[in-house]
């Protein structure tokens, strides 16, 4: 889908701490996992909150957490799902349509409406 | 979908940077929940894309770097030990040249390890692949010295076909790296090693030793500042 900046921004990543997580999961290569304790590091943030934010983004099917063992130690690995992915692109998508005026040439028609569409979501 | 309003003229266009279209966010919430302006948002994923990319990237101008300096000084070592008339004693030249490459594969070793902890799966493998790639043809490389020892060939033809061969090695997976990770500077630094090492092999010794010093060593550093302009150009948000 095209983005579309009347829509609103995908509240499940429109968080600052959900957006670090899903930002640094995404930057990963497709099919790679990362440790809790990596992906704490890479983020600054404390085991209770990542988790909170982990079980949300669960819930919106956008990670995939599992947990096994290395050895006798308990190992959590974290993975960006499919849709995850696709949620991500789509909000930053919206997100540079946000960034870009809609400044259109005065003879486009699909600008001008555009732009009075965003007008109005300015006035709203 | 919204219904434009009447009074909404496209002269009247929308400020560059539109407000943020959520409602806003009670004083009183809380900061992690915060939710800030686009502009803000943007900024926010390139610190945090730049951040993992520090934390997880192999960086080439540390790897090429070290490598680089070992070859120039090592290389170089070498060919002052195998000149008519030597400037270091043969035995000091392989001290100098043994201690580089350790160094370097140590300080190679311990990046490589740094940079894939704690990240599983795809990327991890092909990493694990490729370095199992190097251990073993390396390790076919000194099986190769134990041969040209036991044949009693002399140092001059052991040096020069332990040179060409590892060198040949080198280049050819420098260019087999940078065809996995889409590398160029890699491949070309390979191709270019691999091109060094085949006119060093006609040079002859010792000075094909001067060779892979200056041509060699010189092409990893100069790869390692591609790798640094590369990094100054990235765009920062």
């Amino acid at each position: 889908m095209a983005a579309d900046p009347s829509e609103p921004l995908d509240p499940v990543i429109h968080s600052q701490a959900r957006l670090r997580i899903m930002t640094t999961l995404t930057a990963l290569c497709e099919g790679d996992r990362i440790t809790f304790p990596k992906l704490q590091q890479l983020l600054d943030a404390t085991a209770g909150n990542l988790s909170t934010h982990l079980r949300r983004l669960e819930d919106a099917g956008y990670v995939t957490v599992t947990k096994g063992h290395q050895g006798r130690v308990p190992s959590t690995h974290i993975e960006v799902t499919r849709a995850g992915r696709r949620a991500f692109e789509d909000y930053v998508a919206q997100l540079q349509a946000l960034l870009t005026p809609p400044a259109g040439t005065p003879s486009g028609v699909a600008d001008a409406a555009a732009a009075r569409e965003a007008a109005t979501e300015e006035t709203r | 979908m919204v219904t434009p309003e009447p009074q909404a003229h496209p002269a009247a266009a929308p400020a560059p940077v539109p407000a943020p279209v959520t409602a806003p966010v009670p004083a009183a919430a809380p900061a992690d929940d915060d939710a800030p302006d686009p502009a803000a948002v943007a900024a926010l994923i390139a610190a945090q894309r730049e951040r993992v990319r520090e934390a997880t990237d192999v960086d080439g101008r540390l790897l090429f770097g070290v490598w680089g300096v070992a070859w120039l000084v090592g290389f170089g070592a070498q060919w002052t030990a195998f000149l008519p008339d030597p400037l270091l004693p043969f035995d000091t030249a392989f001290v100098v040249f043994g201690a580089l490459l350790v160094t370097a594969m140590v300080v190679t070793a311990v990046h490589l390890a740094r940079q894939s902890t704690g990240i599983r799966g795809t990327s991890a493998q092909q990493g694990a692949m490729y370095g199992w790639t190097w251990s073993l043809a390396f390790f076919g490389i000194f099986a190769l010295g134990f041969a040209l020892a036991r044949a009693e060939v002399g140092p001059a033809t052991t040096n020069l076909v332990m040179t060409v061969a590892s060198t040949l090695l080198v280049g050819a997976l420098y260019m087999a790296g940078g065809a996995i990770w889409g590398d160029r500077t890699q491949f070309a630094l390979g191709a270019w090693i691999t091109g060094v090492t085949a006119v060093g092999a006609v040079v002859g010794h010792p000075h094909l030793l001067l060779v892979m010093a200056v041509a060699g060593g010189g092409g990893m550093l100069a790869a390692a500042l591609a790798y640094q302009v590369q990094r100054s150009r990235r765009p920062v948000a």
